[in-house]
C-alpha cells in the first residue's frame, strides 16, 4: 500500500538532516580493513555463523574451477544493528548457498566485509528492500 | 527545440524539451537515486545550487528514488547529493535552458566508512524509516522534573556549532585519519568518542542519578549523579569522566569533568587535554524529542568553547541488545594504517 506522501516526507527530512551529522555507527574505519577499490562476488556454501561482537562473521567455502575450496570469511555489522532490520543468529545456516557481493581485506586474507547477500533464488537477505521494510519501494 | 536529446561531456545528461515545469522560460532538473549497490534511494534531499546567483533549490527523492528540482530559471547549476554511509555525490556545471530537463541520474558510491551490511548508507535510511516518535506532553518524575528516561534514537545534529581547535589538535587529528583511526580507542573495544552518541541509547533516571547506556559503546554505560554531590577534589580521570547534573527549570544540566587521557574527543579525532570541560543541557520538549546543547570548552584544544545542538526522537519499542565488544574483536589483526 503506498503510503500518504505527508508521512514520507518527514523521513525524508531527516535524511538530509542527518547527513549532517557525524555517522554513529562503525566500531572500526572501512579503509582500515577493507579496500573500496577491490570489490568481489563469491558464491559458495556457508560453513557456519559467528553471532557476536562487534561484528558477526560468517564463512562459506568457495570451490575453484577445479574444484578445490577456500573458505572465505565475510563481516557484517553487529548484532544490534543487524537485528534491528530483520537478521537473525538463524538468517544464514551452514549448507546454504548464497552469493556475497563485498569488499577485499586490504591485508590480503580471505576476508572481505558483506555488501549483500543473496539466495539462489535472487533474493537478497537484508539489502534494505522491500521485502525486509528496508527503503526501496 | 531542435536538438532534443544529447548527451553532454560524456556524463549521460539527457535534455529533453519539456513544458511541463513551472513557469514559461523555466527548466528543471530531474533523475533517479541510486545507491552503490543498485538500490533506489528514497528520501534523499537532492540540492542544486547556482553558484553565480547562490539560489539554491532542494528536493527530496520519490519512494520510487527520483527526483525533479523544477522551476528552475535557466543557468548553470551544482547538483549536491550527501547521504550517511556513501561518497557525498557532487556534479557542477549542469546547465538548464528555458523549458526543458536535464536528466542527472544519481549513482553513488561507497565512502570510506559504514560500507558493511547493517552499516551501510540502506541500513541507515531503514532506520531513519523506524523514527516516528509518539506525540504527548513531557513525561515528569514525582518531584516534576521532566523524566528523560526512553530508548532514544542517536541524535540528529541540527546546528554543528564551528568548533575552532588549536593547530597542534588539527595535526593530532589529521594524523589519526590518515592512519585510518586504526589505533582509535574504539578498535580496542574502549570508549569511542567524548561526544560521540550510538545508533541507540537509553536513559534510565531516577531521583538521585541519570545512567545513559549505548547499544554499541564500550562498556556503554556512564552515570549522571544528580544527588547535589560536586566533582571529585582529588581529579580521577575516567573514560566518560565525571559527570554531576542539576535541573534549571525543565533542562538538565549536566557538567563533566576528569576525562581519562587516551579517549577522542569527537568522530573527526580530536584529541583532548587535562581541561576539558563539558556541558551538556539535556530539554525533552515533549514526549517523542530530546534537545541537547553540548558545550565543549578545552583551552588545550579549542580557541573557544565550542556549542553544537542535537536533537532525539524517542525509540518506541527498540530495545539495547548488549554489547560485548571484546568478546570477538579479531579486526584488530587486519587493521592497516595509511
Amino acid at each position: 500500500m503506498k503510503k500518504p506522501e505527508n508521512l514520507i516526507l518527514p523521513a525524508a527530512m531527516m535524511i538530509g538532516l542527518l547527513a549532517s551529522s557525524a555517522p554513529a555507527f562503525a566500531h572500526h574505519s572501512f579503509a582500515a580493513e577493507f579496500d573500496a577499490k577491490k570489490p568481489v562476488t563469491l558464491t559458495g556454501t556457508v560453513v557456519r555463523l559467528e553471532w557476536t561482537n562487534p561484528h558477526a562473521h560468517f564463512y562459506i567455502s568457495v570451490k575453484d574451477q577445479g574444484g578445490a575450496a577456500t573458505v572465505w570469511e565475510f563481516e557484517l555489522a553487529s548484532p544490534n544493528g543487524l537485528m534491528r532490520h530483520g537478521w537473525s543468529r538463524n538468517s544464514l545456516k551452514p549448507g546454504d548457498v548464497v552469493t556475497v557481493m563485498g569488499y577485499l581485506a586490504k591485508d590480503g586474507s580471505k576476508l572481505a566485509n558483506a555488501r549483500s547477500v543473496s539466495l539462489p533464488d535472487g533474493r537478497k537477505i537484508f539489502a534494505g528492500s522491500s521485502e525486509d521494510g528496508g527503503p526501496t519501494q | 527545440m531542435n536538438n532534443p536529446i544529447r548527451n553532454i561531456g560524456g556524463f549521460g545528461l539527457l535534455l529533453v524539451a519539456m513544458s511541463a515545469y513551472g513557469q514559461p522560460g523555466r527548466g528543471a532538473i530531474t533523475g533517479a537515486v541510486k545507491d552503490p549497490v543498485g538500490a533506489i534511494v528514497a528520501g534523499a534531499t537532492v540540492q542544486a545550487m547556482n553558484p553565480k546567483t547562490g539560489a539554491v533549490v532542494k528536493t527530496t527523492s520519490s519512494p520510487g528514488g527520483t527526483f525533479t528540482l523544477g522551476d528552475l530559471p535557466p543557468g548553470t547549476y551544482d547538483i549536491s547529493l550527501s547521504i550517511p554511509g556513501v561518497a557525498p555525490f557532487s556534479r557542477k556545471d549542469v546547465a538548464v535552458g528555458p523549458g526543458a530537463a536535464v536528466r542527472v541520474d544519481i549513482e553513488l558510491k561507497e565512502g570510506s566508512q559504514l560500507s558493511t551490511l547493517g552499516e551501510d548508507s540502506l541500513a541507515i535510511a531503514a532506520d531513519m524509516k523506524r523514527h516516528n516518535p509518539p506525540s504527548g506532553p513531557t513525561p515528569r518524575t514525582a518531584d516534576g522534573h521532566p523524566d528523560l528516561s526512553g530508548v532514544w534514537w542517536s541524535p540528529r545534529t541540527v546546528d554543528p556549532g564551528k568548533p575552532e581547535f588549536l593547530a597542534g589538535a588539527v595535526e593530532v587529528a589529521k594524523k589519526r585519519v590518515e592512519d585510518n583511526r586504526k589505533d582509535s580507542p574504539q578498535v580496542h573495544c574502549l570508549p569511542s568518542a567524548v561526544t560521540r552518541v550510538g545508533p541507540l541509547y537509553q536513559f534510565v533516571q531516577s531521583r538521585a542519578y541519570l545512567v545513559m547506556i549505548s547499544d554499541d559503546d564500550s562498556p556503554g554505560f556512564h552515570q549522571i549523579y544528580l544527588d547535589g554531590r560536586q566533582h571529585p577534589k582529588e581529579p580521577d580521570p575516567l573514560w566518560y569522566g565525571n559527570s554531576i547534573g542539576h535541573w534549571e527549570g525543565d533542562t538538565l544540566v549536566v557538567d563533566r569533568v576528569n576525562f581519562e587521557e587516551q579517549v577522542w574527543l569527537d568522530q573527526e579525532a580530536h584529541p583532548h587535554s587535562d581541561r576539558l570541560h563539558v556541558i551538556e543541557r539535556y530539554h525533552r520538549v515533549d514526549l517523542g524529542h530530546l534537545e541537547t546543547e553540548v558545550t565543549v570548552e578545552d583551552p588545550g584544544v579549542l580557541a573557544k568553547p565550542w556549542t553544537l545542538k542535537r536533537v532525539s526522537d524517542l525509540a518506541p519499542g527498540e530495545e539495547i541488545r548488549e554489547f560485548m565488544c571484546a568478546e570477538n574483536n579479531r579486526d584488530l589483526d587486519h587493521l592497516v594504517g595509511r
